[in-house]
Order: C-alpha cells, then sequence, then structure tokens
C-alpha cells in the first residue's frame, strides 16, 4: 500500500484544502480519512450547497458522504472499465456489483488493424458506449482507465460527449510487484 | 489490485463536469509518483545490466540537476543588504 500512502501524502500537501496545512501529512489512510471528515463537517454546517469545498479525493468505504448522483451514492454507481492498450481499446461498463451492461470496442465500431489503435477510434467507441448505456438508463458513471494506450483520454471524452455524466476518474493501470518477465526488449 | 481496496487509490472526482481538468491532475499525480514512468519501463524487459547503467545515470543526473538549482537560487537572490551603503 506503499504507492496508497504516498498518493494520499502528495494529495494531503496539495493545496485543495485550506486546513490541511494543520495536520502532519504521515500518509497513514486514517488521517486522510479524518481529514475528510473535518471538511465534510465543516462542509454540511455551510449554508449553501455551491460553497461546499470540493475534495479531489473520492469518498472512502467507511464513510458516510452526503454527495449523491442521481440518487445514488458513490458506491452504487456504475463503473465505465477503459482497457486501452497500444493496438486498441475496449469499453465496458458494468454496474457495481460487477453484473454486465454494455461492451463496446473500437473493433465493433467497424475499424480494422492499425486504425484501431487511434485515439479517433476510442472516442466513437465512447460515444458508443454511452448512447447504449443511455439506453439502458445509466446517467452517472465512475471510470476506471487500465493501461497507458492512445485511446486512454478520447474514449473518456467520447463517454462525455455521447452524454454520460463522469463522476470520477481511477487509474487501475496493473503494475507488478516483479511478477511476470516481460518480452525482450525491441532493437531497431 | 484485486487484492487492495478498489476506489481508494488513484482515483480523482470531477468537479462541474471538468472531465479534462480531473485528467491532468490524476496524469500529474501519477507522473510525481512514478507509476507512468514505471508501465511505460515494464512493457519490455530490461536486463540487469541495463537497469543498473539507468540507475547511475539518474543518479549521477540528479544529484547533477540539484545542485545546479541551488546556485542558480543562490546566484538570483534579491533581498541581502545593500553592499554599496554608505556611498
Amino acid at each position: 500500500m506503499y504507492s496508497v500512502a504516498r498518493t494520499t501524502c502528495l494529495r494531503l500537501s496539495a493545496p485543495v484544502i485550506p486546513h490541511s496545512s494543520s495536520l502532519v501529512s504521515r500518509g497513514v489512510c486514517s488521517s486522510a480519512q479524518r481529514l475528510q471528515e473535518a471538511a465534510e463537517s465543516s462542509a454540511s454546517t455551510a449554508p449553501a450547497k455551491t460553497s461546499r469545498e470540493f475534495s479531489v479525493f473520492p469518498p472512502l468505504p467507511g464513510q458516510e458522504s452526503l454527495l449523491r448522483w442521481g440518487g445514488k451514492k458513490y458506491e452504487e454507481l456504475p463503473i465505465a472499465h477503459i482497457k486501452a492498450t497500444y493496438n486498441n481499446t475496449h469499453i465496458q461498463v458494468t454496474d457495481h456489483l460487477g453484473q454486465y451492461m454494455v461492451r463496446t470496442s473500437c473493433g465493433t465500431e467497424g475499424f480494422k488493424n492499425v486504425k484501431k489503435g487511434t485515439p479517433v477510434a476510442a472516442q466513437t467507441a465512447g460515444i458508443s458506449a454511452a448512447a447504449k448505456a443511455l439506453v439502458k438508463g445509466v446517467s452517472f458513471v465512475r471510470v476506471v482507465v487500465k493501461g497507458l494506450g492512445p485511446g486512454r483520454m478520447s474514449s473518456i471524452k467520447g463517454l462525455t460527449m455521447g452524454g454520460l455524466e463522469v463522476v470520477s476518474i481511477t487509474d487501475n493501470t496493473p503494475i507488478p510487484h516483479n511478477g511476470c518477465r516481460p518480452r525482450k526488449a525491441r532493437r531497431m | 489490485m484485486a487484492n487492495h481496496l478498489k476506489f481508494v487509490a488513484r482515483t480523482v472526482m470531477v468537479q462541474n463536469g471538468n472531465v479534462d481538468t480531473a485528467y491532468k491532475t490524476l496524469n500529474r499525480i501519477l507522473t510525481t509518483d512514478g507509476i507512468v514512468d514505471e508501465a511505460k519501463r515494464r512493457r519490455y524487459y530490461e536486463k540487469p545490466c541495463r537497469r543498473r547503467q539507468r540507475e547511475n545515470y539518474e543518479a549521477c543526473r540528479r544529484i547533477y540537476s540539484m545542485q545546479m538549482g541551488e546556485k542558480i537560487s543562490f546566484l538570483m537572490r534579491r533581498n541581502r543588504q545593500d553592499p554599496w551603503a554608505g556611498c
């Protein structure tokens, strides 16, 4: 959980929430929870909703957050998985239990071979995925991106252009802690 | 990531529909954490000899750039007492 601690530590040092400077950024998850509780309590006592402080953190699962999207809590929003490889981009929308709802990719859009690994193809895949998801009744979605490919940014853009509301972006790129040995280096 | 809690780390909330700013924030966090570099490096295998050469090079470069930064900030000081006071 070192990268989690480091990520939370870096976010604590960012000047997003003004009274974070009083907390020592020990980079422990509990300190992030306490900070968010303080932010939430200060935000809930504010009179108008627009003056609530926006935190870059997501609502952690052990906490009561007052944010709702379309009447749903953060944990119950459907998830759009985007797998952006170097040759293709797959988009799959599932609900929070993991049940599959919509699946599109650059290949299903009619692109072939080298054109699948382009940002334009990813954008069209995103638009069509958003259209199909709207038919199923999905409006707010949290995005999980996997991989560093050309379609990483443009597929999220395609989702927003198609009409879905993106609530949060997570990066789930698989980083092995020295697991399988990758293929040999290319010599060009 | 199946063994860790999901949606806790490497997550950025989108404010007012600014997906671009949220994506840029996420990218900045990932690069400062070194995750983007590591993902690129692990695409192909890096032999131990190449890895040692790279670490050496990065250490030397880090030392050089930090010392150069200190030198530049020393030379660009503005708030010091007037050296020609009294003339």
